[in-house]
């Protein structure tokens, strides 16, 4: 198990060289940031005397070399905008997108595999239409909306959830939900589907033939393997659930990594908008090592090799 | 042959399968009864309907199949109007099934002991531990080594052969009164196969056990069985002992397929002194249902369809070859 | 015996008449495909729709979509007290009708998701081709680039892009399309690797025909239909990405109309006037909808493989 990890560790660094490379290639393309770091009415001296201070002046190589001694070194430069370094700045916000994308898998988990077990175990029946046209809706939903729409229910009209903000668990329930929903259907979708394939298995036969109960047979024997793919999809989507996550948070404005990013990005702050990049690449690829061994427990057929 | 009474009754089962396609008679007014401690072959081509008559059996039909009319009785009892509750404490229990595929027919993600202590405890209502040594003892018994390491490995480490033997063991498991075996041996190797049914033979002599044996292979039923069913798209065409099958078999079809190859569960190539294949069931043949590709097939054989007549005692054919003429019509 | 010659010689005859019918009646055969699947009908119907809205919105919109009106501001639709006929769905903050807007809205949504995948599945193709077909270091550099944008969300890099280059129509179409090749580039390898096993393309190898020209030949007829399905849902999903990049306001920009861009207008005037940002999302919804269930159909009737799992 320990050299399985240690190879999927080490798997690691070519992509995230790949994406210091693409990062910072887009942001030498993008040109001298100096103008914006300095007050307005700085004068050109100014701006060249700080370009050749920041090394700006150097060639592409050279200046890439640079930021990946720095980069080795957790430093990602500083926010001109807050004038600090931009790590611990994203590092602050974390938590709370964490919290976020927690709550809305929970919400998604307890979602999703009733209804997909259900609508799997009825095919066809009128609970298993609703629940797949609910999910197939569910994804056609682009969240911002479904999160504005939870919002003039909840908050605007009812007045049973707060609009915006952080702190206490009803913050936290119209961001989860939406966050959540997409997710939810998804996932629905794949368990279905998993379950259906499952289900007609010789081994579900066969624990049915030994006269065990329905739910064991549905939950024990066809649920755990159903869950398989099930689990190696959805690590891939954390991807997805944290791009969600980023828009989700404007919505409610959560004060999140998202909030800090869209804001880096507006203002072209791009220290921040690094070490974003960086510490969600990093947060999805450990997701998918979590799912990696995951499916290992799961399904005793693998060899760690 | 043994006598003793009958513990399973199917009387003109009839189970339908009513897909976007149309309604599939899969089985069409099967009857059969397997008496105590006898076996009984089912033989016949792929999808003459020899699984899903198992399968109605043990309860076990899926939607969109369904049991449409006729009886099981098992001892007496009708289980077409069995509770489902009642019905799980007989599968496993009193009537246990072996699959095709041993292959596929155990859960991969639970251990072998996980899986056969499972209808134990269920079943025999006993504690962890007791399953535990009872499942390896049962282990022991189908003769596989080292039981108490089996017990704990996950299937895949086993051979095609040792998991026919966990199948046996966990279908043999509660002393089942009737055991059906759908093709156990037929994704075995040969060698295998010997000593798989030379086992299931001998266990289920030990305990009376009763034996419904569904399978293609002719020599199979030469060496296991006491009577034979021969089916036909989902029809009984003949029934009789082992001995008069083979000696004086009376059914166009029977006839074909003891003179083709021993082993025919490859459909195409298969029965080389019968042309043509299964009607599917969208193309049901009117008449009788095997007289596209009877020999002998005369006008009556296309308008109508002959019943299974017992021609002579214990022996029925569905024929008119061997109907009094006058009756048709 | 007879009996079976003659049915034998009718199935064959039978399979003569269905060829020739396939030939000359494709047309019909896709309909009838399509027609007996629900969601295929309605989906098709929904995308049909969609897309000739956006081809004729100058005649279909009311109103100019621009025209400010300040006399009415903020009109509910006309269904509602306060509402006016002549604006269905009522007006926004600035007067314009949010009907107008809405349909011309499904231009750009449209142009920027086929125009982005287009360029996705031109770049995914190549690279999976290239990839698969090739194999060795190549390979291995293309699948850790892919490896490294699937650990970024697309969102993200079309974030860090459009910090880049900043918003316009023609940029969010090229970040689109480099954010989302990497499907394509996936299924197009796992395609290419199977086929390049297959005995007539070992054949044609072996013959020593050109490369390019066996995998022009033999490999991207083979792959067309994955593409196809893979197009449909990805637009989908594109359109959802470009109304959240709008949204976010970082998509298309005013004046031009997207339905983001509308929604974000109506976030601010959500406690009195709910339908500025309900009316777009609708329309994001039932267009994404639609190409979904367009997009399944596709899938159910382009890949065999995939029939036994519906
Ligand atoms: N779940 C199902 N849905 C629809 N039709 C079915 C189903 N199960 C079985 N059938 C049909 O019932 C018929 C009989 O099938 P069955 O499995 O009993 O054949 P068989 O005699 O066991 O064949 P084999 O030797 O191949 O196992 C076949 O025509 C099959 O298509
Ligand atoms: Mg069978």
């Amino acid at each position: 198990m320990i050299k399985f990890l240690l190879k999927r560790v080490l798997e690691f660094i070519p992509v995230l060289l790949i994406i210091s490379f693409i990062v910072f290639s887009l942001v030498f393309v993008a040109g001298n940031p100096v103008a914006l770091m300095l007050p307005e009415d700085a004068s050109q001296e100014d701006i060249e005397r700080l370009t050749v201070a920041l090394g700006l002046d150097q060639p592409f190589i050279v200046q890439y070399g640079k930021y990946m001694l720095d980069l080795v070194q957790g430093d990602f430069g500083k926010s001109f905008r807050y004038n600090t370094d931009a790590l611990p700045l994203v590092l602050e916000r974390l938590p709370a997108t964490l919290e976020l994308a927690a709550a809305s898998m929970i919400i998604a988990i307890i979602i999703a595999i009733p209804l997909g077990v259900w609508s799997a175990t009825r095919k066809n029946s009128s609970l298993d239409l609703l629940a797949t046209g609910g999910a197939v809706i569910g994804k056609a939903m682009p969240n911002f909306w479904l999160g504005i729409m939870l919002i003039l229910l909840f908050s605007v009209t009812l007045g049973w959830f707060p609009v915006s903000g952080r702190g206490t668990i009803a913050h936290l329930i119209l961001p989860a939900i939406t966050l959540g929903t997409g997710v939810a259907a998804e996932m629905t979708r794949l368990i279905r589907s998993s379950m259906v394939e499952i289900l007609s298995q010789d081994y579900v036969r066969t624990a049915k033939s030994k006269g065990l109960r329905n739910f064991f047979v549905v939950y024990k024997h066809a649920f755990r393997n159903s869950l398989i793919p099930v689990v190696t999809i959805t690590a891939l989507q954390t991807s997805t659930l944290v791009g969600g996550a980023l828009i989700t948070e404007t919505v409610f404005s959560w004060p999140g990594l998202g909030q800090l990013l869209i804001q880096a990005v507006n203002t072209r702050d791009m220290a921040i908008v690094q070490a974003s990049v960086f510490t969600i690449a990093i947060l999805v690829i450990f997701m998918n090592l979590l799912a990696d061994v995951v499916y290992r427990i799961l399904d005793p057929r693998i060899k760690y090799s | 042959m043994k006598t003793g009474t009958a513990i399973l009754d199917v009387d003109d089962l009839h189970t339908y399968f009513r897909t976007e396609h149309g309604v599939i008679p899969s089985v069409n007014g099967v009857s059969f009864e397997v008496r105590e401690g006898e076996t009984l072959a089912i033989v016949g081509e792929s999808g003459s309907g020899k699984s899903v008559t198992s399968l109605s059996i043990m309860g076990l039909i899926d939607s969109p199949g369904k049991v449409e009319k006729g009886n099981i009785l098992f001892e007496g009892k009708n289980l077409t109007t069995l509770g489902k509750k009642d019905y799980r404490k007989l599968r496993g229990n009193e009537i246990a099934m072996i699959f095709q595929e041993p292959l596929s027919s155990l859960n991969p993600l639970f251990t072998i002991g996980n899986q056969l202590s499972e209808s134990i405890k269920l079943h025999q209502k006993v504690d962890k531990k007791t399953a535990r040594v009872k499942s390896i003892e049962m282990l022991r018994h189908v003769g596989i080594p080292r039981a108490e390491k089996v017990f704990s490995s996950f299937p895949h480490v086993l051979s095609g052969g040792m998991r026919q033997r966990v199948m046996i063991a966990m279908a043999l498991s509660c002393n089942p009164k009737l055991l059906i075996a759908d093709e156990p041996t037929t994704a075995l190797d040969v060698t295998i196969q010997a000593q798989i049914l030379e086992l299931m033979k001998k266990l289920a002599k030990e305990n009376s056990t009763a034996i419904l044996l569904i399978t293609h292979d002719l020599g199979v039923v030469a060496e296991m069985a006491d009577k034979v069913v021969v089916m036909y798209a989902g029809q009984v065409v003949e029934h009789t002992d082992v001995y008069t099958l083979f000696s004086n078999p009376k059914h166009p079809y029977t006839k074909g397929l003891l003179n083709s190859t021993p082993k025919f569960h490859e459909t195409e190539e298969v029965l080389a002194s019968i042309t043509g294949t299964v009607p599917t069931p969208s193309k049901m043949p009117k008449g009788c249902k095997f007289n596209p590709r009877c020999p002998f097939a005369t006008e009556v054989c296309t308008t109508q369809e002959p019943v299974l007549r017992e021609v002579a005692d214990g022996h029925k054919v569905r024929c008119w070859l061997y109907e009094e003429k006058e009756d048709a019509i | 015996m007879s009996a079976n010659l003659q049915s034998h010689a009718a199935a064959e005859s039978d399979a003569g008449v269905i060829k020739s019918r396939k030939k000359t009646n494709a047309l019909s055969r896709w309909t009838k495909l399509l027609l007996k699947s629900k969601t295929g009908t309605v989906g098709f119907i929904i995308v049909l729709l969609v897309c000739l809205v956006a081809a004729f919105a100058n005649f279909l919109a009311p109103h100019d979509p621009a025209a400010i009106n300040p006399a009415k501001m903020l009109k509910p639709p006309s269904w509602l007290e306060g509402g006016e006929k002549a604006y269905l769905l009522g007006t926004d903050n600035l007067g314009r009708d949010i009907l107008s807007r809405i349909i011309y809205g499904s231009r750009v949504s449209l142009l920027v998701g086929v125009a982005s995948v287009i360029l996705a599945g031109i770049i995914g193709i190549i690279v999976g081709l290239a990839s698969g077909y090739y194999g060795g270091w190549l390979d291995s550099i293309l699948m850790r680039i892919v490896d490294s944008f699937l650990s970024i969300p697309n969102i993200l890099f079309a974030l860090v892009f459009l910090a880049v280059f900043g918003p316009s129509v023609p940029t969010l179409i090229i970040v689109l399309g480099v954010t989302n090749w990497v499907a394509y580039a996936r299924i197009v390898r796992g395609e290419t690797l199977s086929i390049k096993e297959r005995e007539f393309v070992r054949a044609a190898r072996s013959i020593g025909v050109r490369n390019v020209k066996i995998i022009s030949r033999h490999v991207l007829p083979n792959v067309i239909s994955s593409f196809i399905v893979i197009s449909t849902l990805s637009i989908a999903t594109t359109i959802i990405l470009e109304a959240s990049l709008s949204f976010l306001g970082l998509g298309v920009q005013p004046p031009t109309v997207s339905w983001g861009g509308i929604l974000s207008d109506g976030r601010d005037y959500l406690a009195t006037s709910w339908w500025l940002a309900t009316f777009p999302g609708v329309a994001i919804t039932i267009t994404v909808l639609g190409i979904i269930f367009l997009g399944d159909w596709l899938r159910d009737v382009l890949d065999p493989r995939s029939q036994s799992r519906s």
